[in-house]
C-alpha cells in the first residue's frame, strides 16, 4: 500500500536512536558548564499555611553558597494557561497550598553544600485548615484555597445539547452509575531538571519540555525580560506524557538563581520531588447516566464529573473538558449534558495526561456493555451503531473528516473472535472493548499552527528548522522522514534543528497531539516549496518539463527516462550562482473554529482532524485472590497513514502498558496531603513480566489534510485501553467496576458483590 | 571528610581516582568520569536506569558505593562499542524500534548484556524475567524483548 | 541523590569486621549487597558513621552440604542459591522464595544474610527525611505513636523477606559471631517483635552462616503482589513438608513471620482450620498498597494454596 512513496510508510530506524543506544544522547541532568552551581529547593511541609516570613540570611553565609531566592526575589507574576486561570506564582509569598510546594531555593558549589544551606533557611508558617477531598472542598465553610474561586470550584464546564431530560424519559433503558479512579503518576523516567545560564542579559534554559515557545513566553512574563532574551534550547526529553507542557516552578527557580549568582545553575529533582511537586494526574469521580433505545441507540447522556485539581489551575479548563470531547468525537449523542467541575484541594497540581479521564471513559464503555447485555445486544454492534462516520458532526459541532472507527472496531473484534468470546464468558475469563477518538490539535490561538524552514546546503544536504518537539515518541525522526520523502534525499542527509526558541518558529509542540498533523505538515509544505525550486532548475538543465522531474537518491531525474538525471547538489550550486539559494518556508494552520472557548463557548470545530481507535482486552480472574491476568491485548488505531509503522506500533504498545495494564496497577495513594507512593517501588509501573501478548493493528484512513494522509500516532489507545480492561471485567462478572486501578483487593470486592458477600 | 582512593578498570581503561567514601558509583561515573549514559531515575534501586555491569554482574550503580568498586572491572553503555562497531544489542535496539525517550535504554541494554554473558541462548521467558528488573515508561517492553532476542541470535 | 557522610571500611574477615565495629561505639552498620541498606541510608532511616563492608569476606561465600546440614555463607547471593541444583531439587519452598524475591538484577547482588536481616517496612515509614518530618515521626523513627493506626503505641511495619519464611519452615538455624563470641540460634528466635530492634542480634554481631537440615522436602512459596517482579510481598506463605507433616510460615504481615504446624497435610479440614487460624492471627493494617481486610483474607487463601501445592494437589 505504500509503494507510491520512497520512505513514508517504511519501518525506518529512528534518527535519534543511535545517540540513545550509545549513551551519547544528552539529557538536562547530563549537562555541564564551567562554574555551574547545583540548586536545591526548600519545600512546604504543610498542606496549607500562611507564610509569615522567609529568612535566607543564614543559608547565604554557608561557604560555597552563591545565591538564595524565595518568592520575595521574584516579581510575583501569576501564571495561568488562560487569562482567567492566572493563580500560580511558582514561588508564593502569601501562602503554601500543598506539601512539597516550592518555597525557597539555593545555588551552591555542590549538592551537599546546597542541602546544608537549605536546612538553614528559616520559614515561619501559620498552618491553616486544609482540605483533601473535592466533595468536602466544594462545601460551604470548607477552607478557601484561593480567594478568587468560590467553594474552591476552579472550573465548571457546562455543555447542554438537545433535550436531555425529555430524551431520558423516552429511552427504553436508563442507567446511572458512578465510577472513581485514583490519579496516576506520570512517572516519566527522567526526573524533572533545568539548567539555566544568564549571560549578557540573555537567559538560556534547558529542560525536558513539550512546548518551548509557550514556556519562553511564560518565563519572559514572570521574569519581566523581553521574550527574545529568554531562550529555551533543545535537549532530549526522557518522557512527558502530558506532564511537561507547562512552565514549571523549577524553571523560575533556576532562572532566578542564575540571574542572581551570575553562574550557570542546574536543578535536578529527585524522584520524590518529581512525583509530589511537578505535576500529578487528576483523581476523578464520574457519574454517567445513559438513555438507550431498545435497539441500542444512545438517546441521551447526562454527566457529572468531578476532578480533583490539586492546588492550582494548571490546564484547568482543558483537563475538565477533554475526557468528554474524546468521547463525543467517537459516538453520536443527540442529547447530551456535561457538567464537569475541577475543584481545588491541598494536594499537588494536576495536569493533562496522555491517559487522562479513565474513570469517565472506562465507566461509559463498561456501562454501555452492561446495557447492551440487558437488551440482548452485542457490544460490537452497539459501538458500530453509535459510532460516528465520516462527514458527521459531533454534538458540539466538530466535523469529522477521515474516520476509521468502524474499521478499527471490526478488525479488532475479528482478530480476537470478540463476539463469540463475549457471548460466552466464563466466571474466570472476560473480554472487553473500548473505543475513543482523539483530536489532532486543539484551539491554542495563533500557536495552533506551525511554520518550518528548510535550506539546502551546497553539498545537497539539508538543514530543517522547526519548533516541533520530541518527548520520546519519535517526532524528530518523523519530520526527517517526511522531508526525506519530499526532497528525495536520505534521512541521514538531513540535519534537524528543532525546539529552540531562538531559531525555530512557533509550533504547538508535543502537545494536543498536533505533531504529525500540524508540525509535520508544515515541514512537508516547506520541503515542497524547496522542491519546486529544485525541480524548476533541474527541468531547465535536463531539458524536460517540471512535471516530469522526480527527486530520488540525492538526484533529480526524468520520470520517463530515469537515466537522465543530475545530482541535487548541482542544482543547489546552480541556485547559488543565480544568487537565489534554495531556502523555503512552509506553514500549516489547521481548520479550527477560533471562536471556540472551553468555558464560555464550548462548540465549533475543535481540531483539523480526529484519530480513532479500538482496544480489546482479554483477562482471566483468579476467583480467590481477585488478581487479574491479561494474556492478550489487541489494539487497532486509525492514524490516517503511518509515517513510520514501527514508531506507531511503539506508541500503541506503550499505551497498552500505560493505560491498559496500568488499569490493574497504577494509582497515587494518599494520607491526607501526603503522597504515600512518590517513588517507583510502591507506584506500580507495569514491568515486562506484567505485559500481555500484544497485537497492534494500524488502520489507514488517509486523512485528506494530514501530511501524506497522517494523523496522530497512537493516543487513542492511551484513552481506550483501560476501558477495554474495565469492560472485560464486566463481561466476566456481570458487574461494573467502582474504582480504578483494579488491584486484586478491588476486584475481589466486585466478585464478592456479585456473590452477595457483605 | 577524607577522600578515598579507588582504582578500577572501566570500559577497558584503568582508572584511579579520589572519591568520597559515601559517594555512589553512579555519581562517580557521571560526575567524575563524565560517563552520563547511566541515568538516575529513582536513586533507590527500583528502576534499573543506572545499571552498569560490574565483574560480569548487572548492578544498580545508585546502590553501589564507589569504594565498593575498588579493583572491579566495569562496563558502561559507553564501553559497548568496539572499534567503532555497535554491539549487537545496540544494533538490535535501534532496528527493532526498542528506543523511545531513551532514558531507560542504557540500563536496559546493560541488563541484557549481562544476561547474554551468563546465558548465551536465553529463552523468551528468561529474557522477560531478566528484563523485568528494569522499568520503561514508553515502550510496553515488546520491542525491547524482541531486540534482546534478536541480539542473542547474533552473538 | 547524595548520601549522608559516613566512612567506608572493608573487612578482610569476620574477626576484622568485629574489630572495626568495636571501634565505632554502635554507630557502625554492616554492608553486604546493599540493596536494602543503601536505600535506608539515602532516606536517612539509617544514619551510620561507618559502613563496614562484609562482601570481601571469602569464607562467607561458600555453600557446603555435609553432616546432614546445608550450610550457606551469609554472603552468598540469592541468585547463586537459586541456581544451586540441590536447593531447587530438595528445598522447593526456599527455591521458590528466591525466585520470587525482588528482580533478577537485585538477586544477583543481594545476599541471603542481607535478605534475612532486612528492616521491616511500612508505607508511612519508608519515606524521605523531609516526608517523615512533615508527617511527624512514627514509632519506628523514635516518634510517640504509630502513623498508621492512630494512637497506637505498637508498630505494625511488615517484615518483607521472602526467604526467611521459607527458611523457617525448613527449621533453619543462624550462626552468629560477635564481640562476645559465636553462637547458633534457631531462625524462629531471630524475631523480637520490637520495631526499633526487630532482630535478637547483639550489637556488632554478624550473621555468618545459615544452616538448613539437608533433608529432601516438598514445599511451595505463595506470594501476593501487584507486579510479578520487583515487589515486596503483601502476603507471603511458605510451606515445607516431610512425610505427611507440614510447616507453614506466613510473612509480609506484621513485624515477624508466623509459624504453624500441620500434623497431617492430607486432611482437608485441618488445612482449612490452620488457614483460618493464620488469617485470624494476621493483623494487617493500612500500610501497604492493598486494603488490610483483603490481606487478612489472603493469608488464609495463600495458606491453603501453598499447602495444596506443597503436597502436590494444587496447580
Amino acid at each position: 500500500m505504500n509503494n507510491e512513496f520512497n520512505i513514508v510508510g517504511k519501518r525506518v530506524v529512528r534518527s535519534d536512536s543511535l545517540a540513545k543506544v550509545t549513551g551519547e544522547a544528552r539529557y538536562t541532568a547530563d549537562l555541564k558548564f564551567p562554574n555551574m552551581l547545583v540548586a536545591k529547593v526548600l519545600r512546604s511541609p504543610h498542606p496549607h499555611a500562611k507564610i509569615l516570613k522567609i529568612d535566607c540570611s543564614k543559608a547565604l553565609k554557608v561557604p560555597g553558597v552563591k545565591a538564595a531566592v524565595s518568592g520575595f526575589d521574584s516579581y510575583g507574576v501569576k501564571w495561568g494557561v488562560f487569562r482567567y486561570t492566572q493563580d500560580h506564582a511558582m514561588l508564593h509569598t502569601d501562602k503554601v497550598r500543598y506539601i512539597g510546594e516550592d518555597v525557597a531555593a539555593v545555588a551552591a558549589v555542590d549538592e551537599e553544600t546546597a542541602l546544608e544551606a537549605l536546612s538553614l533557611i528559616k520559614v515561619d508558617y501559620e498552618p491553616l485548615p486544609a482540605v483533601f477531598d473535592p466533595f468536602e472542598s466544594m462545601k460551604d465553610g470548607a477552607p478557601q484555597i484561593h480567594s478568587e474561586y468560590k467553594n474552591n470550584v476552579n472550573i465548571h464546564i457546562h455543555i447542554d445539547v438537545g433535550e436531555v431530560d425529555k430524551a431520558m424519559e423516552k429511552a427504553f433503558l436508563v442507567r446511572e452509575d458512578t465510577f472513581k479512579a485514583a490519579g496516576e503518576a506520570y512517572a516519566m523516567m527522567e526526573p524533572y531538571a533545568v539548567v539555566a545560564l544568564f549571560k549578557n542579559g540573555y537567559l538560556d534554559l534547558y529542560m525536558p519540555n513539550a512546548g518551548p515557545h509557550v514556556r519562553a513566553k511564560a518565563l519572559s512574563n514572570m521574569l519581566k525580560l523581553p521574550l527574545n532574551r529568554v531562550r529555551i534550547r533543545h535537549i532530549n526529553s526522557g518522557g512527558a506524557f502530558g506532564g511537561r507542557s507547562e512552565v514549571a516552578p523549577g524553571d523560575l527557580v533556576a532562572s532566578l538563581l542564575a540571574i542572581k549568582s551570575g553562574q550557570p545553575v542546574k536543578l535536578v529533582l529527585t524522584r520524590e520531588e518529581n512525583a509530589t511537586a511537578s505535576r500529578q494526574v487528576h483523581d476523578i469521580v464520574a457519574t454517567v447516566k445513559t438513555g438507550m433505545k431498545k435497539d441500542g441507540t444512545i438517546l441521551a447522556k447526562d454527566y457529572k464529573v468531578v476532578y480533583d485539581g490539586g492546588a492550582y489551575s494548571s490546564t484547568g479548563p482543558i483537563a475538565t473538558s477533554i475526557p468528554f470531547y474524546v468521547y463525543e468525537e467517537c459516538y453520536r449523542f443527540p442529547n447530551v449534558r456535561y457538567n464537569g467541575y475541577r475543584v481545588f484541594t491541598n494536594k499537588g497540581i494536576r495536569g493533562m495526561y496522555g491517559c487522562h479521564g479513565r474513570a469517565f471513559l472506562a465507566g461509559n464503555e463498561s456501562q454501555m456493555d452492561l446495557m447492551a447485555k440487558e437488551l440482548g445486544l452485542d457490544p460490537v454492534d452497539v459501538r458500530l451503531k453509535n459510532g460516528l462516520k465520516p462527514g458527521e458532526v459531533t454534538a458540539t459541532k466538530s466535523k469529522i473528516t477521515s474516520c476509521g472507527l468502524k474499521e478499527t472496531i471490526l478488525e479488532a473484534s475479528e482478530k480476537t473472535n470478540f463476539r463469540k468470546k463475549w457471548a460466552k464468558p466464563s466466571k474466570r475469563k472476560g473480554i472487553g472493548m473500548g473505543c475513543v477518538a482523539i483530536m489532532c490539535g486543539f484551539p491554542m490561538g495563533f500557536r495552533s499552527g506551525s511554520s518550518a524552514y528548510v535550506k539546502i546546503n551546497d553539498d545537497g544536504q539539508v538543514t530543517l528548522v522547526t519548533g516541533l518537539v520530541d518527548n520520546g515518541q519519535g517526532n524528530e525522526s518523523m519530520v526527517i522522514q517526511v522531508a526525506s520523502e519530499v526532497l528525495g534525499v536520505p534521512m541521514e542527509d538531513i540535519n534537524l534543528v528543532c525546539a529552540d526558541t531562538e531559531v525555530t518558529n512557533l509550533d504547538p509542540g508535543a502537545y494536543s497531539q498536533a505533531a504529525a498533523f500540524v508540525g509535520a505538515n508544515a515541514v512537508r509544505v516547506a520541503c515542497e516549496n524547496a522542491r519546486k525550486r529544485i525541480v524548476a532548475i533541474a527541468a531547465e538543465k535536463l531539458g524536460i518539463k517540471e512535471t516530469e522531474v522526480g527527486l530520488k537518491d540525492r538526484a533529480a531525474h526524468s520520470i520517463k527516462h530515469p537515466d537522465k538525471k543530475m545530482p541535487i547538489s548541482w542544482v543547489v550550486r546552480e541556485a547559488f550562482f543565480r544568487g537565489e539559494p534554495i531556502v523555503a518556508t512552509g506553514s500549516f494552520f489547521p481548520h479550527i473554529d477560533f471562536e471556540r472557548e472551553w468555558v464560555t463557548r464550548p462548540w465549533g470545530q475543535m481540531a483539523g482532524t480526529f484519530s480513532f481507535g479500538t482496544s480489546v482486552a482479554e483477562i482471566e480472574i483468579d476467583q480467590e485472590t481477585g488478581k487479574i491476568k491479561m494474556p492478550k491485548f489487541t489494539s487497532a488505531h486509525d492514524c490516517g497513514r503511518p509515517i513510520n509503522p514501527m514508531a506507531v506500533e511503539g506508541q500503541m504498545e506503550g499505551s497498552i502498558q500505560q493505560a491498559g495494564v496500568a488499569a490493574l496497577t497504577e494509582g497515587n495513594l494518599w494520607d491526607k496531603g501526603h503522597l504515600l507512593n512518590p517513588n517507583l517501588l510502591e507506584y506500580k509501573v507495569p514491568l515486562a513480566c506484567d505485559m500481555p501478548e500484544i497485537d497492534t493493528i494500524i488502520v489507514s484512513s488517509r486523512d485528506p489534510a494530514g501530511p501524506f494522509g497522517a494523523k496522530e500516532g497512537g493516543l487513542t489507545i492511551r484513552m481506550n485501553a483501560y476501558s477495554a480492561v474495565a469492560c472485560a471485567l464486566t463481561n466476566a462478572t456481570g458487574e461494573l467496576f467502582t474504582e480504578l486501578p483494579l488491584t486484586p483487593d478491588k476486584v475481589l470486592t466486585v466478585l464478592e458483590r456479585k456473590k452477595g458477600v457483605k | 571528610m577524607k577522600m578515598t582512593r579507588v582504582s578500577f578498570e572501566i570500559n577497558n581503561e584503568k582508572v584511579s581516582l579520589d572519591v568520597r567514601p559515601y559517594e555512589t558509583l553512579l555519581e562517580t561515573l557521571r560526575e567524575r568520569l563524565m560517563l552520563t549514559g547511566a541515568k538516575e531515575a529513582c536513586g533507590m534501586g527500583s528502576c534499573g536506569a543506572c545499571t552498569v555491569v560490574m565483574n560480569g554482574i548487572p548492578v544498580r550503580s545508585c546502590l553501589v558505593l564507589a569504594p565498593e568498586a575498588d579493583g572491579a572491572v566495569i562496563t558502561t553503555v559507553e564501553g559497548l562499542r568496539q572499534d567503532g562497531k555497535l554491539h549487537p544489542l545496540q544494533q538490535a535496539f535501534m532496528e527493532k524500534g526498542a528506543v523511545q525517550c531513551g532514558f531507560c535504554t542504557s540500563g536496559m541494554i546493560m541488563t541484557a548484556k549481562a544476561l547474554l554473558e551468563r546465558n548465551k541462548k536465553p529463552t523468551k521467558k528468561e529474557i522477560i524475567k531478566t528484563m523485568s528488573s528494569n522499568i520503561c515508561r514508553c515502550t510496553g517492553y515488546k520491542k525491547i524483548i524482541e531486540a534482546v532476542e534478536e541480539a542473542a541470535k547474533k552473538i | 541523590m547524595v548520601l549522608p557522610k559516613f566512612e567506608y571500611k572493608k573487612a578482610r574477615d569476620v574477626a576484622d569486621a568485629i574489630a572495626l565495629y568495636k571501634g565505632q561505639k554502635g554507630k557502625a552498620v554492616y554492608l553486604a549487597g546493599g540493596t536494602d541498606l543503601i536505600p535506608l541510608i539515602k532516606q536517612r532511616l539509617s544514619t551510620p558513621s561507618v559502613v563496614i563492608d562484609l562482601k570481601g569476606i571469602e569464607e562467607l561465600k561458600s555453600i557446603t552440604n555435609k553432616d546432614g546440614w546445608l550450610e550457606i555463607g551469609a554472603n552468598v547471593t540469592l541468585f547463586e542459591l537459586k541456581i544451586y541444583p540441590w536447593i531447587r531439587d530438595n528445598l522447593p519452598a526456599f527455591y521458590e522464595s528466591l525466585e520470587a524475591t525482588a528482580c533478577e538484577t537485585l538477586q544477583l547482588r543481594g545476599t541471603i544474610g542481607g535478605n534475612i536481616l532486612q528492616d521491616t517496612r511500612c508505607l508511612k515509614h519508608n519515606q524521605s527525611l523531609e516526608w517523615r518530618t512533615s508527617r511527624g515521626f512514627c514509632l519506628k523513627s523514635n516518634g510517640k505513636e504509630c502513623n498508621v493506626v492512630k494512637g497506637s503505641k505498637v508498630c505494625f511495619a511488615n517484615y518483607c523477606s521472602d526467604n526467611a519464611p521459607a527458611l523457617v519452615t525448613l527449621g533453619a538455624e543462624l550462626k552468629l559471631e560477635g564481640p562476645k563470641g559465636e553462637r547458633v540460634i534457631e531462625l524462629t528466635t531471630l524475631f523480637t517483635g520490637d520495631s526499633l530492634k526487630p532482630f535478637s542480634i547483639d550489637a556488632g554481631e554478624i550473621l555468618t552462616y545459615i544452616r538448613i537440615p539437608a533433608k529432601k522436602t516438598k514445599g511451595a512459596y505463595e506470594k501476593l503482589r501487584v507486579r510479578e517482579s520487583m515487589d515486596y510481598p503483601l502476603v507471603g506463605v511458605a510451606v515445607s513438608s516431610v512425610g505427611v507433616a507440614a510447616k507453614i510460615c506466613v510473612g509480609g504481615v506484621g513485624l515477624q513471620p508466623r509459624l504453624y504446624e500441620l500434623e497431617d497435610a492430607g486432611i482437608e479440614t485441618a488445612i482449612r482450620e490452620i488457614a483460618d487460624k493464620a488469617s485470624s492471627d494476621a493483623k494487617p493494617v493500612a500500610n501497604a498498597v492493598v486494603s488490610p481486610a483483603y490481606r487478612k483474607k489472603m493469608v488464609g487463601v495463600l495458606v491453603k494454596r501453598a499447602v495444596k501445592r506443597a503436597i502436590g494437589e494444587g496447580k
